[in-house]
């Protein structure tokens, strides 16, 4: 007989304890499965292990997520009760899951419920664990006190001696300087350096960390530490922190100012203070005074300055930057305060662990998280870093199997010979691809899967685990081009089986074209982090690598030009050079004249110490500039800074001027309507539109669909569909893709054209939305022996890209595709406080978890400020043109075919066209469907929508009666949030168009259409009839090296589901399955789809 | 085993008028610091008394003896080179005995009828071993004194088996070595500034300085080497010290000594007319 789950969660037996959920729910009956969640509960609620509770956790979360769905027999429709809801999005997880399902008692089981169910048990799973990772960071011993301290008087730590300068000579403090090395990991072992899997399955916590030092090849003359931190008293009862990369400096005056971490961008800098103990986390509102604070750790009237740099090493290199700066910021806040001995010279191995520990509390602080072995460069050399089996006197005995803090072992010369060392340096090229990236949901995803012991994911991960031996011994002996080919056959082979996302179309081609233009000294592929994209590296023969280092900037640099549109680069990519750091951490006191901070510090902040008169400067601030000036006279660095300085005294106008232009001819270019944006202006000043005005009334009834109101496709009927199959025989009906968005979602405001997205691998390589959908139209056109004319509408930001693209594929392959570019445009606003506010108090919102919670709380403050100070309402203008215009909505996406005449030239080219298919890029499973046709045709309806029994994650409005009269109705203007809830089925955005009908609607004919006043006319006739939204969308604003800032924007738009309120619009609805109806709009939904069959669905609609 | 000779440190040179402060004890005398220190040794049983001092400041310490004085040896430390090196300037006075030391600015008061030193000499005599007075210190605090770190031996006494000694350690640092199984959450075992040692810790500091001659030498590095070769205890007393060098210290040990004495309901009500009748 099979175990049951509780069986295997509890096994002591691995081979038991490791079989995978799916084999076990294969054959089972839907009674069985939910039987199985239930007993899963009640397991969950009475266990004490955590990790067999989150265990339990994640098996129900996939069983209602993937397993229930598919079977047949479930209800498909049901409703998510509103305050389970609720409750979900205020982090209450258990409330949530009570009340789920007491309505899956009530109404019994459905699709809908089960996706609540799963998203409640889901995220409850992951609360669980970092709930239990920050219990163990706060009680790991030399962290606790900080959590008790909560006053001044309280404080024990003192600034050494050393640090102090004689009482007659105050600006002379001497300088404590730390340098850091940054991170290389040869292999993670499938990214076992995450906490959860290092305390869950500590002998599977393997990974090869490598310290090195970095220059940038062409720009740095030589490696060296890439991070520095430097700590000095001040004269003055305050905290000075500066950032010279981010080119950001504070003065903190109070302890609210320390905790407040979104104000600016120095919120690294605070959490090292904080984690440090300098300012202890326990001391967060307690009204205590920070220069009382000061005073007893520095002295009375004293405080301390705290400067970072990391030498303009990109963001994202995957090499742990900000990770090792944490470390080395808190190394010298804890060298200088005595709670690590040694102040000057490298850690020893104690001080280097309560360090990393600190680490991590700074890194919970700051509302981020990195992997375990990111502080690796506090570390010297080549270490092996393997998870601990947790053993009586650790904090996480009894409570997980491993440790917090994984072992370091230093690999000397007697493991990695000098000689392999040498020849490791001699043939790797360490590049930052350029790409910007989220790793967060690759590391939930592969949590997820670990915890599931998915079957092909637990053999890729037991295989990476035996692959790191087989590295390491490859290391050892020197032989770099096995090492090559091993690291490659990981990236092949295990990671990409755990994960198929950590790979994209730009690392493809860049291993490709590394091939053809190096062939056989080309040895292998070397992924960094978390993911492909960013920090890389490639390995060659030695004899190469000088060339290949300028080759690799080329081939990056061309491949890059050629994906930008299509993949989000933050910066162009780069080269590093690289040496094996065989220091760790160091630090050295330095006095008087060698008291330097580094160059770019006083280029920041001489220009307003030399605006002021030399007798209105402090002590500190006199002695800083003479300390500059004479080192400008002798040190090449310093000298360097003089012209940089000058110019920050007398900035430039040029490259604002050209900005302006270029936004400008392109509000020119793509119709921006000067008169009406003025109007949208005023009126969103005025109050008279805005995020609260775009509701309808509060009175409006709202009702649910009833069953008889829409079609149910799902049921077959042989009739419909020999109509459907005929109308494409006779070439009846046209696809049109909706392609002008850039993916707010899809890339965090990245501003690439979705369309071109190459998400995922169909037919063995990555292809874009754009590439799917016409492998579907190119299927239909073989099946009917009919080519379906397909037509992407386009806007501003993605017209030239997709033209260009399409020119290469499509042509190829006999597809009749046009292109329908978009002539309407708007200019993004600032928006008004009013309305921020309105989006972040009175719309529902993801709680976060505490410490994310404040992290955001703190940056709405800083935006709230920012809309005040860039002036409500006022034009977007501060960020690249592309940026600041917004496509106008998608309503507007078919009266352009008929204002830009491509709808005309469709008719000309085909006039027995009679149907088009409208859908959103994402609606991957959209296909010209014959029943679905059948069904249209014999509807005489103008047109024909396309609906899904909702999931909890569907959010936007649906389906209902609005005061008796079924339509689509938006979310964002139901009167009430929870209105949404009572609304059963979901809108695809999949429209099916009569063009007869619609153009009758529009007051025009087929004949028309030519006429362009009478076209451009009916259009604005129909579009001030339907409303207009004005809605928040969030912008990136790219800066410095690799560093984006995420503004919230207003703008306004027309939505295309408005037309179904229009009385004298027929209008017939079908309900669809998922797999027709989903859309992907977050990539963190790939792996979902992937593994519920959608993928494969997708697949076979394609032809290749 | 038999403790005969007490050996006071009191040469710290920022510190050099503490000893001679005037104090008034529980009885109502008037007494300098040093005599309160004598005092309590003399009233352990002790019959001789060694005072390290700074060279030249024997007359003026003699003079705050009180009635000791002609019992107390003073011995000059010639150069300021740390608290462990003050000890070894006793070793000649000390000789081959275990012996009790003081720091001249500790001040004890028991809560019990036994005085702090007489408390530790019983249980020294009783297990015939080191012993260090130990009193529970909140993290805070921790800073400004050696601290300890072992576990509770067991039986009636809160005595604890020694396993590491810090000079003033930071929490962070006193979290990782010195926790001791038991004590309150944030607390630590810190020094009284009393112990009872054995001869041997001289030849441990003597090695302690050749090995670093030109740092100054600390006690607990002697006593963290001490309790890794022979059997260190520590004794938490039923007392309180007061250390007179910190900010107020020679004032809370006056009320600390007043409130346990003769004067109490004097300075209490003292004390509440001064609450009572506070300026702005």
């Amino acid at each position: 007989m099979r175990p049951g789950l509780v069986e295997i969660i509890g096994s002591e037996v691995p081979a038991v304890r490791d079989t995978a959920l799916e084999l076990w729910c294969e054959g089972r009956s839907l009674d069985e499965l939910l039987a199985a969640c239930r007993e899963l509960d009640a397991y969950r609620r009475r266990e004490t292990n955590l990790y067999r509770r989150v265990r339990a956790l994640f098996f129900i979360a996939a069983i209602q997520r993937y397993h229930l769905p598919a079977q047949p027999g479930l209800t498909r429709a049901g409703r998510v009760p509103h305050d389970g809801f609720r409750h979900l999005l205020e982090r209450r997880f258990e409330e949530a899951i009570s009340v789920f399902l007491r309505a899956q008692d009530e109404t019994g089981p459905s699709e809908t419920l089960a996706s609540a169910l799963a998203a409640a048990h889901h995220a409850l799973a992951f609360q669980t664990l970092a709930d239990q990772v920050r219990r163990t960071v706060r009680s790991t011993r030399g962290n606790a006190w900080m959590f008790r301290l909560g006053h001044p008087e309280d404080q024990p730590l003192r600034v050494r001696r050393e640090l102090l300068a004689p009482a007659e000579e105050p600006a002379e403090f001497p300088l404590l300087r730390e340098l850091t090395a940054v991170r290389m990991d040869l292999t993670h072992c499938g990214w076992s350096d995450i906490f959860f899997l290092g305390m869950d399955f500590p002998e599977g916590a393997r990974v090869l960390n490598v310290s090195i030092d970095l220059g940038v090849h062409g720009r740095d003359a030589a490696p060296r530490p890439p991070v520095e931190a430097y700590f000095r008293v001040i004269p003055e009862p305050v905290i000075r922190l500066a950032s010279v990369d981010l080119g950001a400096q504070a003065v903190l005056a109070t302890i609210d100012d320390v905790f407040d971490f979104g104000r600016d961008h120095l919120g690294l800098l605070k959490a090292a203070i904080i984690a440090a103990g300098i300012v202890p986390p326990g001391i967060e509102r307690s009204g205590a005074g920070l220069a009382e604070l000061l005073a007893g750790v520095c002295g009375h009237g004293r405080g301390f300055e705290l400067v970072s740099n990391v030498n303009r090493i990109p963001k994202g290199s995957r090499l742990a930057v900000s990770t090792n700066l944490l470390g080395a910021l808190i190394g010298v806040c804890m060298r200088a305060t005595a709670q690590i001995g040694s102040l000057t010279g490298p850690m020893t191995e104690p001080e280097r662990r309560i360090v990393a520990a600190r680490a991590i509390l700074g890194e919970w602080l700051g509302g981020s998280g990195g992997g375990w072995q990111d502080s690796g460069g506090l570390w010297p050399g080549i270490k092996l870093i393997e998870g601990t089996p947790a053993s009586p006197g650790d904090p996480e005995h009894g409570v997980s199997r491993g440790c917090l803090l994984p072992r370091h072992t230093l690999l000397g010369p007697d493991r990695i010979p000098v000689e392999a060392r040498r020849r490791l340096q001699e043939s790797l090229v360490l590049v930052h691809g350029g790409m910007a990236q989220n790793v967060g949901p690759i590391l939930e995803m592969a949590t997820e899967k670990y915890l599931l012991r998915c079957g092909p994911e637990w053999a890729a991960r037991r295989q990476a685990v035996a692959t790191l031996d087989e590295i390491l011994a490859l290391l050892a002996a020197g032989d770099i081009k096995a090492l090559g080919r091993a690291l490659t056959d990981n990236f092949r082979g295990p990671l990409q089986s755990i994960i198929p996302w950590v790979s994209n179309r730009y690392t493809e081609l860049l291993i490709e074209r590394a091939r053809a233009a190096f062939g056989e000294d080309f040895w292998g592929f070397w992924m960094l982090g978390g993911m492909s994209g960013g920090g890389m590296g490639f390995i060659f023969a030695p004899h190469r690598r000088t060339e290949a280092q300028q080759r690799m900037l080329e081939i990056m640099l061309a491949t890059k030009r050629e994906l930008e549109s299509s993949l989000p680069f933050a910066m162009d990519p780069v080269v590093y050079d690289f040496a094996i750091n065989e220091q760790g951490s160091v630090a050295a006191l330095l006095r008087g004249d060698e008291a330097l901070l580094p160059a770019a510090y006083y280029e920041q902040a001489a220009p307003a110490w030399l605006r002021r008169e030399a007798r209105d400067l402090s002590s500190r601030e006199r002695g800083d500039l003479q300390r500059f000036t004479r080192a400008a006279r002798n040190r090449p660095e310093f000298t360097r800074a003089l012209p940089a300085l000058l110019d920050r005294m007398l900035p430039s106008a040029d490259g604002a001027g050209s900005a302006a232009d270029q936004l400008e001819r392109m509000l020119a270019e793509n119709g921006f309507d000067r008169a009406q944006h003025e109007q949208i202006r005023t009126d969103l000043r005025a109050g008279r539109i805005g995020l609260a005005m775009n509701r309808l009334p509060a009175s409006t009834r709202i009702e649910d669909a009833a069953p008889g109101d829409l079609f149910d496709s799902t049921s077959t009927n042989a009739t419909l569909r020999l109509a459907g199959e005929a109308a494409l025989r006779r070439g009846e009906v046209a696809v049109v893709t909706y392609a002008a968005g850039v993916g707010s979602r899809w890339t965090q405001g990245a501003g690439v054209a979705k369309a071109l997205h190459p998400f995922a691998k169909f037919d063995g390589r990555h292809r874009s939305f754009a590439e799917v959908h016409l492998a579907k139209s190119r299927r239909s056109g073989r099946e009917f022996g009919q080519p379906v004319p397909h037509v992407f509408t386009t806007s501003h930001l993605t017209h030239a890209a997709i033209e260009r693209r399409l020119a290469e594929t499509a042509a190829a392959d006999g597809l009749e595709v046009r292109l329908s570019a978009g002539k309407s445009i708007g200019l993004r606003l600032v928006p008004t406080v009013r309305d921020l506010h309105f989006a972040w108090e009175e719309t529902a919102q993801q709680r976060l978890d505490e410490q994310k919670e404040k992290m955001r709380g703190s940056v709405r403050a800083a935006l709230a400020n920012w809309a005040r100070s860039a002036g409500e309402g006022a034009d977007y203008t501060e960020n690249t043109p592309a940026q600041c215009l917004h496509p106008v909505g998608h309503w507007f996406e078919i009266p352009n075919l008929i204002k830009n005449g491509t709808l005309a030239a469709l008719l000309a080219a085909r006039p027995q066209l009679k149907v088009l298919l409208a859908h959103n890029v994402d609606t991957l499973g959209a296909t010209a469907d014959p029943g679905l046709l059948g069904w249209f045709l014999s509807s005489g309806a103008t047109l024909g929508w396309e609906v899904i029994p909702r999931r909890i994650e569907d959010h936007g409005g649906g389906l209902a009666r609005v005061d008796g009269r079924l339509r689509l109705v938006e979310g964002l203007a139901l009167p009430r949030e929870e209105d949404e809830f009572a609304l059963t089925y979901y809108s695809t955005n999949t429209c099916w168009i009569d063009i007869d009908r619609l153009l009758a609607l529009f007051g025009l004919k087929r004949d028309e259409l030519a006429d362009a006043g009478r076209t451009a006319a009916a259009v604005r006739a129909m579009a001030a009839r339907v409303p207009t939204y004005v809605t928040l969308k969030d912008v990136k604003k790219r800066w410095g090296h690799g560093q984006e800032d995420v503004f919230p924007v207003a703008q306004f738009e027309k939505l295309w589901g408005d037309m179904t309120a229009v009385p004298e619009c027929a209008n017939v609805f079908a309900t669809v399955p998922r797999q027709r109806g989903q859309q992907l709009k977050d990539q963190a939904q790939l792996d979902g789809w992937a593994r519920d069959g959608s993928a494969a669905h997708v697949e076979s609609l394609c032809g290749w | 085993m038999k403790i005969r000779k007490v050996l006071v440190t009191a040469a710290n040179p920022r510190q050099r008028t503490l000893p001679l402060q005037t104090l008034i004890d529980p009885r109502g005398e008037p007494k300098s610091a040093l005599q309160v220190v004598l005092e309590e040794a003399a009233g352990a049983g002790i019959e001789e008394f060694g005072v390290v001092v700074c060279p030249g400041d024997e007359s003026a310490y003699a003079e705050a003896c009180g009635a000791l004085r002609d019992r107390v040896r003073f011995i000059p430390q010639p150069a300021a080179r740390g608290y462990g090196h003050a000890v070894l300037c006793g070793r000649s006075f000390i000789g081959d005995e275990p012996f009790l030391h003081l720091v001249g600015d500790h001040l004890p008061v028991s809560h019990t009828a036994t005085s702090c030193a007489r408390q530790l000499i019983e249980v020294a005599v009783a297990e015939d071993a080191t012993v260090s007075a130990v009193q529970p210190t909140r993290e805070s605090q921790l800073t400004a004194f050696g601290a300890v770190g072992g576990r509770l031996v067991g039986g009636e006494r809160p005595l604890y088996q020694v396993e590491s000694v810090l000079e003033k350690p930071t929490p962070t640092v006193a979290e990782q070595q010195l926790i001791v199984p038991g004590l309150r959450a944030g607390f630590y075992l810190c020094f009284f500034g009393m112990h009872v040692l054995g001869p041997e810790v001289f030849g441990l500091l003597e090695e302690l300085g050749r090995a670093e001659p030109d740092r100054p030498l600390g006690l607990s590095p002697a006593l963290h080497l001490l309790a890794a070769r022979r059997r260190h205890l520590a004794l938490s007393v039923a007392g309180r010290r007061f250390d007179i060098g910190a900010p107020y210290g020679l004032l809370f040990a006056q009320l600390a000594l007043s409130l346990s004495g003769r004067d109490r309901d004097r300075v209490l009500t003292q004390l509440v007319e001064l609450l009572a009748t506070r300026a702005d």
